[in-house]
């Protein structure tokens, strides 16, 4: 027993026999790994975004990469509201406060765009088909008061709040939208009616959407509360419009 | 030395690092499929809630196993972990069909629990890595977001297998089971699975007993 070698006290394989280091090179493998899909991952979902979700779609669960949406409700269920008693208000400092049925918001003029939804914590859905009214037609119906500076928004779920600037609110890619993925917004989704900030990362769309207060001050919304930023523009600053 | 005596296998050390961890990793999975897998993130909602949760408790997971080999405590824990680095012609032959095993004396660990320790312990790293660039990088770094997504989600389903595998080896061999509760495993287990730390061990029983002599 006196020539057991002295590796036998530090731990490891049988003695006489020269140890293979497999922990410390699966552990470099699975790093380096995490590495190149952090690096290249945007790349990855892009080329396989199709297929992923296509399996996805099969087996109810989704797939990394994939280009489908995830469902955020921040309270314990979310609203299913009927599309023939929803109203959205629209008050606050303006000249002529808004009480719009479905129906009210479908009469007016109507503006489509496809453009990604692109949620901060990384995931992205492409080329996603969105139909509604502009915000900005909807304030000018309003009449927003001189001194007005902000919006705010809020939910049906009574939690989710957002906000935005009215030079924000005036940009030509910002949707009251009643129609996306090409058929009415579903509940889960935030039906009937949602917003849709094409230049912001997702959470500014605050779904559910049932009343915009025009005021003089952005009150940060939910996400904002939790430390996301209030001016969410997509990868840093404002684009210019992302509708052509 | 009768075949029927306990054997120390797991510090107190050890056990709490294990099992503190093992409660944490259960609260991220059970979390994190509510982030992740829509018709539970529909059902349960408070997303808000459920991420701090998760955030919290996934920046916390490598407290444990940190305190444990910064203190003078951490001795056998470190030689424990070197074990999962250091393999040897038994730990290979674990991944063999049992008619095809040499049977030569194994380590305090198989080959599969060797491979699955260095598998968790590198993917709670890349999961932290991915996780804080997930929820706090800069809005700039959206590309590296999309990424540290993919590699995220990635992890969710390989550390869910994992940990399953683990469960249910661990309940199928209730001794090993008990050891991680108990600290102690008989020695007739050891002769059978891992001869080769059954001679370590009886090299420093000798050791001590000449030390008690002396």
């Amino acid at each position: 027993m006196a020539e057991q070698p002295e590796q036998q006290s530090s731990g490891g394989p049988v003695p006489g026999t020269k140890p293979v280091h497999v922990g410390r090179r699966t552990v470099l493998g699975i790093l380096g790994l995490a590495a190149v899909g952090i690096a290249v991952g945007a790349k990855v979902d892009n080329a396989l975004g199709g297929v992923s979700s296509a399996v996805s779609n099969a087996i109810g669960v989704p797939l990394p990469g994939d280009a489908d949406f995830r469902y955020y409700t921040i309270t314990g269920s979310y609203p299913v509201i009927p599309a023939a008693t929803y109203e959205l208000t629209v008050e606050g400092m303006v000249r002529e406060p808004l009480r719009l049925s479905l129906a009210d918001l479908r009469s007016m003029k109507r503006t489509a765009l496809v453009h990604q939804f692109q949620c901060v914590t990384g995931w992205v859905v492409p080329d996603v088909h969105w139909e509604g009214v502009l915000l900005s037609d909807l304030l000018e119906r309003a009449g927003t008061a001189p001194e007005a500076t902000a919006l705010r928004f809020f939910s049906a779920d009574g939690a989710y709040t957002e906000s935005l600037t009215l030079s924000q609110a005036h940009r030509p890619d910002i949707l009251v939208a009643d129609k996306m993925l090409g058929t009415n917004v579903t509940a889960d989704h935030g039906g009937p009616v949602r917003l849709y900030v094409a230049p912001m990362y997702g959470y500014k769309s605050i779904k559910w959407l049932n009343r915009i207060e025009v005021t003089n001050v952005v009150v940060p919304g939910y996400w904002e509360d939790n430390g996301y930023p209030v001016n969410a523009w997509i990868g840093g600053s404002a684009p210019v419009s992302v509708v052509p | 030395m009768s075949s029927d005596t306990q054997l120390a296998r797991f510090d107190l050390v050890e056990r709490l690092v294990h099992w503190s961890t093992a409660i944490m990793m259960l609260t991220l999975i059970v979390t994190g499929a509510i982030l992740y897998l829509p018709a539970l993130a529909l059902r349960v909602g408070h997303r808000g809630l459920i991420e701090n949760i998760h955030v919290i408790t996934g920046l916390s997971l490598l407290g444990p196993l940190v305190l444990g080999v910064v203190g003078p405590w951490r001795k056998r824990l470190i030689k424990d972990l070197r074990r999962f680095d250091r393999w040897g012609a038994s730990d290979f032959d674990w991944f063999k069909s049992s008619a095809r095993r040499s049977g030569l004396p194994r380590d305090k660990f198989n080959g599969g629990q060797k491979i699955e320790a260095a598998f968790l312990g590198a993917a709670m790293v890349a999961a932290l890595v991915t996780g804080v660039i997930m929820r706090f990088a800069p809005s700039s770094w959206i590309t590296w977001a999309t990424g540290a997504t993919l590699v995220h989600d990635a992890l969710f389903f390989a550390i869910a297998a994992a940990v399953i595998a683990h469960i249910s080896f661990a309940l199928s061999r209730p001794d090993q089971l008990v050891s991680m509760v108990n600290g102690r495993i008989s020695r007739a287990w050891a002769k059978a699975h891992a001869g080769a730390w059954l001679s370590e061990v009886e090299v420093s029983e000798v050791e001590v007993s000449e030390v008690e002599v002396s």
